[in-house]
């Protein structure tokens, strides 16, 4: 019946009806004494003419009043009905209630009737408090919305009966218990809107779905942003062995992946919010891993796919799975899907220009950003020629002739400087600049990029300093460099000096002050010790990698600083320790065929170093040390030794052992031309050697 | 007690100021909200020589700070955006800046206190398991074991002086400070935050797309961001966007100038994360960016589901 009104025409609210049991009465003749001010005589012509009683003619007559606009009359006309008193009628009594709770369902004439009444009431009060929300009495507003929830819950102590409720008492319960919260947001309450959010969800209000999701979403962006901390839920409303959440961010993360779950079980709209919400908040914490499952779950057509797997592979290269990251962007660039976007071709660049390998791949990528990067994203092509640059520095490092390799790293040079006029500032790329320029010896720009990198940092990243260091002590500046290596030690706290410390007794050996550097290592040992207590041995695989001081890198060097020494026994104690923490490593056995040669056995020295060469095939020092065994075997073995050599050249040009080797090879076959040439460039790598390579700061 | 020390606090400053701000019948509240001191303050803390050793403010900031008393504390906390931001721009300019490290030493120590060192963790719930929120049938087995326990904040260590590689963690752990506090922060010290954010960033975003903003507010943009750019790592930049998030998306809206200042600042990290392609700033940042925008396009055709639907007949 009241259906039928709303199809006869449209125009506005002029022919508007009031109907109750069949009986009918035009809107106007009521609005019309309603607007003398005479809300009795409007309320006596309703009560005969539907014939209703003077709560439900009031009740009636407040909704006119709201529905036409006029708040402030609906709120006079509702003042005149005693509401607390209806809803105290309307509690069951305490026989009722004993009885309820042996059996669930009362008689449905009971039901029904008091549902009906109880449906009244509250719509009133609820109008009651929109009134009052609309002319901007807030508080009072949340105050009258807050005892509609509070009457519901007196009136149906078991819950609202989901199989008989009446339709339109659940609207407005559903209404007032989305209000509440809101209302207190408005009024400023956050601990109070904090309240009504948890009596929301963890109270049963039989909420449909929808209603229910835009109370949690909301929720859970109160809980994310509000910067109120809301503490556990009360003891009253967890249950055992569920899980409860102890701080905003979980609690917020829980309700987002509630609602993700809803959505995929087909019980709600897809909202796009919800999953930036998510986002956010697990990128903060930085588990993009479980982000990443999410959109995995994702049912196709909801995102664009190529969107899809550049979030997915900006969540797995934010956890370092770089190689999945890398094939879902190979998809959403390919041809046919979204090759010109800029974000997916730099993310692809930078993971390509971390292994020389990948860094021909990385180059078209970066190609590729440089020209889309136009128009509003002409901002990146800083960005895109700074990739360049590092894939191409990536690439010459395999590349297999020197006329390629020279090629290539000038080139590389040429886009990080031509990055440098875009990215004036970006401190990130000084250092680039710095790396390669030392790495292809041209020192007095490396120092100069080193020093610009600090200066841009203020001195507060580790490897600037140790850059700044090495660039220092391949100019054979050494006491500077160790100016360098103190004053980088004064900017760090005792657990990340590590490494700096290593670089000082490096410095000392150079130096030739081989007990000074015994006693940096002695005190490298000590911190050791102390980072053993103070995080316990009892640690994980990672955190071991993670250590600030590694122990297994202390006893190598010292056992490559006794072995100048050649003191061979302590070499061999320094060894043990080393090998308890890492059995097979490369480097250990490097010193181990050190050690054998020092005591003249060759053959234990040769095997020391082939097995270094299994463990990793591309060893440079190994690979330099088995040719100049070689070399000494007699002119059979000469082309051996040659051809090793020129391996270890190919991979590190600038080894000036294998060129002092490599000349010794030519002399001996009889090519003083060749063998001058070797040597010159050995004599001016010397002249140039850092104490460590530059690569192993990047 | 505590009446007293606000007011001998507010007397201090008051010597300080230029423009003597008249007494105070609630000194403590006066010092958090009054504009006019707020404005005389921060014109001093962006002082090109200020921070120094011997900087008065700088000693006022933290001897009140020292004071224990919370009310007071609030006010230092205020003007945290400031001198971080002022702090971290000026430190690659090697001045002398010991006035403002006291200040952030004592914000760190007083959070490593309040904390007892521990770090900040967060269990991210796995569904398979029931929660207060919702039911499950895998149900509990050991469910401790497969939750994924995220550090949010690690460990503090008591720092005396500011080495220059813990400088980002102090400051990042004052601004977790902050972030504690943002409830009680007054609307102009969130802006002040955000325009340091956009300094910091050192790009101006897509902001010569929207077409907002004239020239010069380009001009003065580009200015800052010569100026300001500092390098962003995660223990900065994590504390900085749950700030910014409260800015953009907290319940405090209705406060047009500070929400498009947030919005700007969200623009400028987005384009830094681009800048240094760092993938969880580019998420972070990027779904800020993007709620941003949902929020603008929603404002007008949302439906509110708490009005009584109109209807032509009125009935029970």
């Amino acid at each position: 019946m009241a259906d039928s009104g709303e199809y006869e025409g449209d125009d506005g609210g002029s022919v508007r009806e009031l109907c109750v049991n069949g009986a009918c009465m035009k809107a106007a003749e009521v609005e019309a004494k309603l607007d003398e001010g005479n809300i009795q005589e409007a309320e006596s012509s309703l009560r005969e003419g539907l014939s209703l009683n003077f709560e439900e003619a009031r009740a009636l007559l407040g909704r006119l009043e709201y529905q036409r606009g006029n708040v402030e009359g609906a709120l006079r006309v509702f003042d005149g009905i005693d509401l607390h008193a209806a809803i105290q009628r309307l509690q069951p009594s305490f026989s009722e209630k004993s009885a309820s709770k042996k059996c669930r369902s009362r008689s449905d004439s009971h039901v029904s009737v008091s549902q009906h009444a109880a449906s009244l009431v509250l719509e009133a009060i609820y109008l009651k408090a929109k009134s009052l929300q609309k002319l901007g009495r807030l508080t009072e507003a949340a105050n009258e919305c807050k005892s509609v929830l509070d009457a519901v819950e007196r009136i149906f102590q078991q819950g609202i009966p989901d199989a008989q409720v009446d339709n339109r008492l659940q609207e407005t319960v559903s209404r007032a218990v989305e209000l509440l919260p809101e209302l207190w947001k408005q009024v400023g309450c956050d601990h109070d809107a904090l309240a009504a959010y948890r009596r929301a969800v963890l109270s049963q209000w039989n909420l449909d779905n929808e209603c229910c999701a835009r109370i949690q979403k909301r929720f859970a962006v109160f809980l994310l942003h509000s910067g109120v901390e809301a503490g556990p839920p009360s003891l009253g409303s967890q249950v055992e062995g569920s899980y409860a959440p102890k701080n905003n961010l979980e609690e917020a993360i829980l309700l987002l992946l509630i609602l993700m779950k809803k959505y995929h079980l087909g019980k709600i709209k897809w909202d796009p919010a919800v999953m930036e919400h998510l986002t956010y908040a697990l990128s903060l914490c930085s588990q993009t891993s479980i982000l990443a499952k999410q959109l995995e779950e994702i049912m196709p057509g909801v995102f664009l796919r190529s969107d899809r797997w550049n979030a997915l592979a900006l969540c797995y290269s934010a956890i370092g799975q770089n190689d999945a990251a890398l094939n879902l962007l190979r998809k959403s660039l390919h041809k046919h899907e979204r090759p010109h976007d800029l974000m997916a071709l730099l993310l692809a660049a930078k993971i390509c220009s971390e292994d020389c390998h990948l860094a021909a791949e990385g180059i078209q990528y970066a190609r590729t950003a440089l020209s889309n990067a136009q128009g509003k994203d002409e901002h990146l092509k800083g960005v895109g020629l700074r990739m360049l640059g590092l894939c191409l520095g990536r690439h010459a490092k395999v590349s297999s002739s020197d006329y390629e390799r020279s090629r290539l790293q000038s080139e590389a040079l040429k886009s990080l400087d031509g990055a440098s006029t875009f990215e004036n500032n970006n401190a990130d790329l000084f250092f680039d600049l710095g790396v390669h320029y030392a790495e292809q010896r041209n020192l007095s720009t490396a120092l100069r990029y080193a020093k610009q990198y600090i200066d841009a940092t203020g001195g507060s990243v580790l490897k600037g300093w140790k850059l700044l260091a090495l660039v220092l002590s391949a100019q054979q500046r050494f006491s500077e460099a160790e100016v360098v290596t103190d004053a980088a030690l004064d900017e760090t706290t005792k657990w990340e000096q590590g490494p700096i410390l290593r670089l000082k007794a490096k410095l000392k050996i150079a130096q030739a002050l081989p007990m000074d550097a015994i006693e940096t290592y002695r005190y490298l040992l000590a911190l050791v010790q102390a980072q053993r207590k103070s995080f316990g041995p009892l640690r994980c695989l990672s955190q071991i990698e993670d250590d600030k001081v590694n122990e297994f890198q202390v006893w190598h060097g010292l056992a490559n600083l006794y072995s100048g020494l050649s003191h061979w026994k302590d070499v061999a104690i320094c060894m043990g320790k080393a090998r308890e923490l890492k059995a097979y490593s490369a480097e250990m056995l490097h010193t181990e065929g050190v050690m054998h040669e020092g005591c003249g056995q060759t053959h234990e020295a040769l095997r020391a170093y082939i097995n270094a060469l299994l463990i990793e095939p591309s060893y440079v020092p190994c690979k330099v040390l088995v040719g100049s065994l070689f070399s000494k075997l007699g002119p059979k073995a000469l082309p051996v030794a040659r051809s090793l050599l020129s391996d270890a050249l190919r991979i590190e040009p600038t080894n000036r052992k294998a060129w002092y080797y490599l000349g010794l090879v030519h002399k001996d076959d009889g090519r003083i031309a060749d063998a001058a040439d070797c040597f010159q460039a050995a004599s001016m790598l010397e002249e140039s050697d850092p104490i460590e390579s530059f690569s192993s700061i990047a | 007690m505590s009446d007293t020390k606000a007011e001998t606090a507010y007397k201090s400053l008051s010597s300080i100021l230029t423009n003597t701000p008249p007494s105070s019948q609630n000194p403590a509240s006066s010092l958090l909200y009054d504009p006019e001191i707020s404005s005389q303050v921060s014109a001093l803390l962006r002082h090109p020589n200020s921070g120094a050793g011997d900087d008065n403010l700088c000693r006022w900031l933290y001897d009140t700070f020292q004071s224990s008393d919370p009310q007071l504390q609030l006010v230092v906390v205020r003007f945290l955006p400031i001198i971080a931001g002022v702090y971290l721009s000026r430190v690659t300019l090697r001045k002398p800046l010991a006035g403002f490290e006291a200040v952030l030493l004592a914000l760190y120590s007083h959070e490593t206190t309040s904390r007892k060192g521990q770090s900040l963790t967060v269990n991210v719930p796995d569904l398979s398991h029931p929660s207060i929120y919702h039911e499950s049938k895998a149900s509990s087995k050991n469910n401790a074991t497969d939750l994924n326990l995220a550090v949010i904040s690690p460990s503090l260590e008591p720092h005396g002086t500011v080495r220059s590689t813990r400088r980002a963690r102090i400051v990042g752990v004052a601004l977790e400070l902050y972030y504690s506090k943002i409830p009680q922060m007054p609307v102009g010290s969130k802006i002040e935050f955000c325009e340091f954010c956009q300094a910091w960033a050192g790009q101006d975003g897509d902001m010569r797309k929207d077409g907002n903003g004239g020239d010069e507010a380009i001009n003065q943009k580009v200015g800052i961001s010569k100026e300001g750019r500092i390098p962003l790592p995660w223990e900065l930049l994590q504390p900085v966007l749950r700030i910014l998030g409260h800015c953009l998306l907290g319940s405090n809206k209705k406060n047009r100038e500070l929400y498009e200042a947030a919005c700007c600042a969200s623009r400028s990290l987005y384009a830094r994360s681009l800048h240094d392609i760092n993938p969880n700033a580019i998420l972070a940042t990027g779904s800020l960016v993007r709620l941003a925008k949902m929020g603008l396009d929603s404002q007008n055709d949302q439906v509110d589901h708490t009005e009584v639907p109109w209807t032509r007949v009125i009935s029970l």
